[in-house]
């Protein structure tokens, strides 16, 4: 095999490359550093001028105080926003990894009729924007939504992680049917000779050899959760870092040092989430290329 | 005497809420013998950090009319089970209008008079006449006008919660180096003898002699509501009542957005003004004494000493300023008139108690007592426009009172007194809650101003509550954006938002457009 046919590239082009990424990266890069710059700062950081910037910890500390303002404003419980955030957010990864992988399974393995159109049927859906689907998500909202307060208030954190959740779906059904019809039926066979169910031949075979892909749907499920907006704005009772950011952030009034803390906290678990499954995530990709 | 005067006025306000706790009695009863004994209320509200009292003063009137009932041996409590607020008061208003249907919307709302239209329109909120038709000695205690811009065809939705001016400051310290005398320059305002005309002559002085970087400093970002002053300045409408339409004056607009031309290329102005950053430019530009002239409201009084927007020579550190030194440098008067002939302004926005039309919603039996629900948010509002929380709220906010009892107890130091030191009948919850904005806000100096700029109220102007009026004014924020850019010439400017009009049919069947662009007018007249 002549070694020009493999990924390897020559050093010049890997720094040519590198330079070229990076210098794609740095807007992005610079406008986090600002952000997280910012929170730290007595003044938002919107250059590089630093000579009256007084650095300082009150922007975090005010925020976890829970106050919007230095002086007034009502306490906000920031410890309840980001609780609600993560309902939603695991809410909807763990939705969608159980729909998906098991949907997913059985579109790969089962021949039914219609199969194909539901294939297609779920990459459309999955083409439309969760926003213009949002008037028929408000009408059943209210059909089905309970008049006592207290019900409701649940509800709405039920109702949101489903209807969130719908939108995710068919990217994971159709991300798991093909990590699904990389296995060959063979390993499934044996099993399943060797006396397994269904059910244990999916979960104990299976599915560890999927890992890759349950891990990847199951984070974007939680960012996806993590950083919805316009849902939990529409249906959710409580707030979520998301609706507290927004509610406060056109204000001209706005304490901004405060928010930029806010969003570097709410910031936090999708950097988290992407530098620790990076790995895992090219294996996505790999596979996908592959197949 | 200021004893016996005090005496007076609490006789005052007994008698005026005399009918109104007799109606409290009345409605605890009804509830008590349908065997209700708690009832929960949310509210929102809105508006700047030190303006808590729109919200907290719904849960200290709820206490006030706990303890009514406790007095007369009912046994109902409310309990205000929510308590929101925002410093973004748009955002509110759009989460009320999409909450209010599904029932998960506070009972009450406090926000701008501007939204009462829309949200009435949809029937979503409880139509106040009745209860104070029923109690027409508490509506008379409001003023007059403030009452006028809660009403929606022909009935009140609302029951005024502040309202404010918005003063023309003057820098002392500026005024003195280039040599304007402030000795009575509000009256010369007033006659309209100091104009527009002399703003510009005063700022370009004052650029030329470097006594300070910029004649004038404005609001950013939008040109509602502080901008539309110059419409009205050159003797301009904003809506016609009788057609029921916005006005597109393209003389005065014309005129308004020449000064902003003309500002802006002398460099009187800056050219990117509407971008600037609020904390960060706008306010440490006027507190650091780089501008003569700023166009401010009566909050920017409390806001310099509540937030660290000056730098101090001495430290280089950022601190609010102090209610001295805030007296010290800034004089004020009425917006003056465009160009002579013409009549001074300001511009208020009246915040409002709105109740929703599903108020009390979540509580037991509520289709069979929807009626005495009603009443009792109503009496709540009510009960909230306690002249005592109204005056707290006024001097914590620097907002305008909304009734004349109200004005009087900010002219009463011994209360203001009491009031710093928080010796004042209040829920110890709410207590809590205003103990730091008291301390920054409550003294005489402030007390002072607000008295001193309440004339202004006798010279104010509305904006419109019509549904389309954000969206014209969203057109003016742009093009006056462009012109101080540069971008574009106050004439094509004209043009050019009159073609945005036409381009929406639905904004183009909302305005009228009235009059030219003047040919012979000339700014700086020559």
């Amino acid at each position: 095999m002549n070694l020009s046919d493999v990924e390897v590239r020559s050093k010049t082009k890997q720094v040519i490359y590198s330079i070229v990424l990076i210098a794609f990266s740095i807007p992005v890069l610079m406008a986090f550093s600002v952000l997280v710059l910012s929170s730290f700062a007595s003044q938002m950081v919107t250059n590089f001028d630093f000579s009256k910037v007084r650095f300082t910890l009150r922007n975090w500390q005010l925020l976890f105080q829970g106050r919007i303002a230095i002086t007034g404003g009502l306490r906000e419980n920031i410890f309840l926003y980001m609780f609600s955030t993560a309902i939603v957010a695991l809410g909807v990864a763990l939705v969608t990894t159980l729909v998906g992988t098991l949907s997913g399974y059985a579109i790969s393995r089962i021949k039914f009729k219609g199969r194909k159109f539901l294939l297609l049927m779920m990459l459309m859906l999955h083409a439309l924007p969760g926003s213009i689907l949002i008037v028929g998500v408000y009408f059943l909202y209210r059909i089905w939504m309970p008049t006592n307060l207290n019900a409701l208030r649940y509800f709405s954190f039920f109702y949101v992680v489903f209807a969130r959740a719908a939108l995710e779906v068919p990217l994971s059904v159709w991300l798991m049917k093909g990590f699904f019809d990389l296995l060959p039926w063979e390993i499934e066979w044996s099993a399943l000779i060797d006396g397994a169910s269904r059910l244990k031949t999916w979960a104990k075979i299976m599915l560890p050899l999927i890992k890759p892909g349950v891990v990847a749907i199951l984070i974007f499920g939680f960012l996806a959760g993590w950083q919805d907006i316009i849902y939990v704005r529409t249906f959710l009772i409580d707030k979520t870092l998301a609706t507290f950011i927004e509610s406060n952030l056109e204000a001209e009034m706005a304490y901004m040092p405060l928010l930029a803390a806010a969003a570097t906290l709410y910031l936090l678990p999708t950097v988290f989430f992407y530098i620790s499954s990076q790995k895992l995530l090219f294996k996505v990709y790999a596979g996908g290329i592959r197949r | 005497m200021r004893k016996v005067f005090l005496a007076v006025l609490l006789f005052a306000a007994v008698a005026l809420f005399a009918s109104l706790e007799e109606r409290i009695v009345e409605v605890g009863k009804t509830l008590e013998r349908n065997g209700i004994n708690e009832v929960r209320y949310a509210v929102w509200g809105t508006g700047d950090p030190n303006s808590v009292l729109r919200v907290l003063g719904i849960v200290e009137a709820a206490r006030r009319i706990n303890d009514i009932w406790s007095k007369n041996k009912v046994n109902v409590k409310i309990t205000i089970r929510e308590t929101r607020y925002e410093l973004d008061f748009t955002q509110m208003y759009q989460e009320f209008l999409s909450k209010q249907p599904l029932g998960t919307a506070g009972d009450f709302l406090v926000n701008s008079y501007v939204y009462i239209a829309s949200l009435a329109e949809e029937g979503y909120l409880l139509d106040l006449t009745p209860y104070l038709s029923r109690h027409k000695d508490f509506l008379e205690g409001f003023f007059p006008t403030l009452v006028e811009v809660a009403k929606y065809k022909g009935k009140i939705y609302g029951l005024p919660q502040d309202t404010e001016a918005r003063p023309f400051y003057i820098r002392k310290d500026i005024a003195a180096k280039v040599g304007l005398n402030l000795e009575g320059l509000d009256q010369k305002v007033l006659k309209g003898e100091f104009t527009w005309l002399d703003v510009y002559s005063w700022s370009k002085k004052t650029v030329e002699m470097k006594a300070s970087e910029w004649g004038l400093i404005h609001r950013r970002g939008t040109a509602h509501p502080d901008l539309m002053q110059f419409i009205l300045a050159f003797g301009g409408r904003l809506d016609d009542p009788v057609e029921g339409k916005l006005v597109f004056d393209k003389e005065a607009i014309y005129k308004w957005l020449t000064i902003e031309w003309v500002f802006a290329r002398e460099k009187l102005l800056p050219s990117d003004m509407m971008a600037w950053d609020w904390a960060k430019q706008v306010h440490p530009a006027i507190v650091d004494g780089k501008t003569l002239f700023d166009i401010g409201g009566t909050w920017y009084w409390t806001e310099w000493q509540t937030k660290d927007y000056y730098t101090d020579p001495k430290t280089g550190q950022m601190r609010g300023l102090k209610p001295e030194e805030v007296e010290q440098w800034f004089y004020y008067t009425l917006f003056p008139a465009g160009e002579p002939g013409k009549k001074p302004v300001t511009l208020s926005q009246p915040f409002m108690w709105m109740v929703s039309s599903k108020a009390g919603a979540q509580n037991p039996k509520y289709s069979a007592l929807k009626s005495t629900y009603d009443e009792l948010a109503f009496l709540i509002v009510a009960k909230a426009s306690d002249p005592d929380i109204n005056a707290m709220h006024s001097i914590m906010s620097a907002k305008l009172p909304i009734t004349k009892a109200s004005a009087a107890l900010l002219a009463n130091k011994s209360w203001l007194d009491k009031l710093y030191n928080l010796e004042v009948d209040l829920d110890a919850g709410v207590k809590e809650k205003i103990a730091n904005i008291v301390k920054a806000t409550v003294n005489p100096i402030n007390a002072t101003f607000l008295s001193n700029v309440s004339y202004m109220l006798e010279y104010t102007n509305f904006q419109p509550a019509h549904p389309m009026y954000p969206k014209l004014t969203a057109i003016f924020a742009e093009v006056v954006d462009q012109v101080l850019r540069g971008q574009m010439d106050p004439a094509k400017a004209v043009d050019y938002a009159i073609s945005k009009i036409n381009a929406d049919l639905d904004l183009k069947a909302a305005v009228k457009i009235i009059k030219d662009i003047p040919k012979d007018w000339r700014f700086p007249a020559r």
